[in-house]
């Protein structure tokens, strides 16, 4: 693969809510279109009244799995330039937990790209989130319809 | 544990692979040629006798991977669909590290085949280089990594590699030490550290029912109740880092993770 530009971080700071654009763009007229999806931490999930969450992962595997999922990204479809930060640790509601940010020459592609990296990173990524609420903490359950959304893509 | 390569009477025996369904496998194996750092110099600058070194070498390579069923008598011969064969000049170490990636849609794995294009392209490095050193040596020539087939993907730890074992808190995972004798250290993540009440254990490879995951399963439950969970169909597994199922082989040094479905994003 020529010229890949796939980047990878995880980290418990917070990121800026412009993050990924600057550092794709710099230098470059060939980019015709970027597409970036941000999740947040809701304050309703499985119970009604959610305090926070504290996001646990697999160190070394997290980094590789999420470099994968942008390769094949990048075979799939013609990218320019792919971003994933996801965060760790404990977050509050409103705050970004991660952005998938994609550039292309083409809208569709980057629209699909975008899409693809989150369905596999929903269902492979090795993230666990316990969700703090009113009523105790919690483990969160996978989500049948995660599963079915990446299986749109084989 | 069975050799496929052998019938019940103990004789060779080439695999029918013909009920196998056809997926995409991947295999790379690495190796490296240790020489005077003189000779390295002079193959590094192009000097060497018999001309360009590094580019016979990796035809020889490609060509050798192309023909392993020739060379190992139960090899299947594979259409493969790619063969590299990278070489990288290391003159702290002064040796010239050899890396080759085999690719193909198909029934059988690949890793003989990137096996022997390290192996040739060694032998041809040797050749090449031997009217002005005979004191090189080849060795380290191993899998690296594999990707597809019944078994499941398959990554070597480098010495390099951190080593993620210890005491973790949520969130948060350790460094930990290699053992002395052959094991496997497995680690238990999110719920799953919680329900069994540990976060790691260490499980010598002679107490395995087998060297398999399920083997490593079934002994860890024979030690304590609480691991009988690890059989749960929800419960996930990753041999260094790489997803793994049942008939994933462990070796020694493995890290093992078991941890349940993933809530990322």
């Amino acid at each position: 693969m020529a010229n890949v530009d796939i980047k990878v971080a995880i980290q418990a700071a917070p990121f800026a809510m412009g993050y990924g654009y600057d550092d794709t763009l710099a230098g470059r007229s060939d980019i015709g279109a970027i597409v970036s999806f941000t999740g947040l931490v809701r304050d309703f999930n499985e119970t009604p009244e959610v305090t926070g969450l504290t996001l646990e992962h697999y160190p070394g595997m997290t980094e590789r799995t999420l470099t994968e999922i942008g390769e094949q990204a990048w075979q799939r479809w013609s990218l320019q330039a792919v971003r994933i930060i996801h965060r760790v640790g404990y977050l509050a509601p409103g705050d970004p937990i991660v952005r998938v940010l994609v550039a292309s020459a083409h809208r569709r592609e980057a629209f699909e790209a975008c899409d693809f990296i989150m369905d596999f990173l929903k269902t492979q990524a090795p993230f666990w989130k316990k969700e703090h609420s009113t009523q105790g903490e919690y483990w969160v359950k996978e989500r049948h319809s995660d599963q079915q959304d990446a299986a749109r893509w084989r | 544990m069975q050799l496929t390569h052998l019938n019940t009477r103990g004789e060779a025996n080439m695999v029918d692979v013909g009920d196998k369904q056809e997926t995409r496998r991947e295999a790379v194996a690495s190796g490296r040629i240790v020489m005077q750092p003189e000779t390295l110099k002079l193959l590094g600058d192009g000097e060497l006798p018999k001309g360009d070194v590094i580019a016979t070498a990796r035809i020889a390579g490609i060509q050798a991977a192309k023909r392993t069923h020739e060379l190992i008598p139960l090899c299947h011969a594979l259409a493969l669909s790619k063969v590299s064969v990278e070489f990288e000049i290391d003159v702290a170490e002064s040796c010239v590290n050899v890396t080759s990636l085999c690719r193909l849609n198909g029934r059988t794995g690949v890793e003989m085949e990137a096996l022997t294009a390290v192996s040739v392209a060694c032998l041809t490095l040797y050749d090449m280089c031997k009217a002005v050193d005979k004191n090189m040596h080849i060795e380290a020539i191993q899998l690296d990594s594999k990707h597809g087939g019944q078994r499941g993907d398959y990554q070597r730890l480098s010495a390099h590699t951190p080593i993620v074992t210890g005491e973790g808190a949520a969130g948060e995972v350790t460094l930990g030490q290699r053992c002395s004798s052959p094991c496997v250290r497995v680690k238990f993540l999110a719920e799953l550290r919680e329900r069994v009440g540990e976060s790691e254990a260490v499980v010598s490879l002679d107490q395995l029912t087998s060297r398999d995951i399920s083997g490593l399963k079934a002994t860890l439950a024979a030690r304590d109740e609480r691991f009988k969970q690890l059989t749960d169909q929800r419960t996930l597994c990753a041999i260094n880092q790489v997803m793994a199922n049942d008939d994933a082989l462990v070796t020694d040094d493995d890290e093992v993770a078991f941890f349940p479905p993933v809530t990322g994003g």
